[in-house]
């Protein structure tokens, strides 16, 4: 019976060090640092369409600073479990003038961002689905800023404008 | 080093579980203004807010859930779930002024929510559907005021 009891006491303690250390690496994951693998063509040429590894950072958005060019993972306003990798083209208040298809160019819309808000378009405009589909996207729905590419090897390095 | 860190990692562990489960499961909220009435309370209700319905998906017309604000996302709003994606809701949409009613269908990805005090209440009417990812939780029970103690109950329109 005793024999029992110390091996549970240390199993216990040995649980309760790794999930100490799953904590650790949650908060630091969801707050501070992630990788996430994004994959699609609408984003090519800036992200692969077989996938890429990126290292996303989620302190700029909550300190409100995002601003037009850069990279964000955002969840998907027409499917909530789905995330959405995307550049931010106008910010709340600004006017943005976009072509919804870009082999017609001569129909373009233009409109102003509305309060809370954030205009986000995909690099590859001909197969993304993105604001000028689904409309300005609220803040609320931005995860996190992609600002490094980490695999594959030969494209490692910032991921600019 | 050693002193010091034997003194922070246990708050620090404990912190992280607090958070986790305020995370995850629930936590408790303060709710103020008078959108809700005569459900919370104007001055201030504390309600408990569990976080299993919006991950799972299990939200029916009629909960009342909190959700980041659309136009302030700094802020979290409390209000009534009218209608999920596909349903179709019918609003008056100006009950100080008129009575005219509007009906339309709910977009694919979003919820429409109200507040219950409809003279007195930003809502969906205002803002329109929002995302169904804004949402972060189901109000359930009321704790304060004491003469509210008890369960928020779902109450269908």
């Amino acid at each position: 019976m005793r024999q029992w009891r110390i091996i549970a006491k240390e199993a216990m303690a040995r649980a309760s060090i790794i999930g100490k250390f799953l904590c650790l690496l949650h908060v630091t994951d969801a707050y501070i640092l992630s990788s996430n693998h994004v994959l699609g063509p609408s984003m090519l040429p800036t992200l692969n369409i077989t996938g890429d590894v990126v290292l996303v950072e989620h302190l700029s958005h909550r300190l409100g600073k995002l601003g037009s060019g850069d990279l964000v993972l955002v969840r998907s306003p027409l499917d909530p479990k789905k995330t959405l990798t995307k550049r931010i083209v106008a910010m709340e208040g600004d006017k943005v003038t976009f072509s919804l298809d870009p082999t017609r160019s001569h129909s373009s819309r233009s409109l102003v961002v509305p309060k809370g808000h954030v205009w986000i378009q995909g690099d590859n405009a001909y197969v993304s689905r993105d604001s000028r589909h689904f409309g300005p996207l609220p803040y609320g729905l931005i995860e996190g800023k992609a600002f490094m590419r980490v695999w594959p090897p030969s494209s490692f390095g910032l991921l600019g404008e | 080093m050693g002193e010091w860190s034997r003194s922070v990692v246990p708050i620090a562990s404990r912190l992280c579980l607090l958070y986790l489960i305020n995370k995850y499961l629930g936590t408790p909220v303060l709710t103020y203004g008078p959108s809700m009435l005569p459900t919370l309370n104007i001055t201030g209700s504390l309600v408990l807010v569990e976080r299993i319905s919006t991950r799972t998906g299990k939200l029916r017309p009629g909960d009342i859930v909190i959700f980041r604000s659309p136009e302030t996302p700094r802020k979290v709003v409390c209000k009534r779930l009218i209608g999920m994606e596909g349903d179709q809701v019918t609003y008056v949409v100006d009950p100080k002024n008129s009575d005219r009613c509007e009906t339309i269908v709910v977009p694919k990805g979003h919820v429409w929510v109200e507040g219950d005090n409809i003279y007195n209440t930003k809502d969906s009417r205002n803002f329109g559907a929002i995302p169904y990812g804004l949402l972060e939780g189901r109000a359930f029970w009321t704790l304060l005021p004491r003469k509210d103690f008890g369960s928020l109950a779902p109450k269908p329109r």
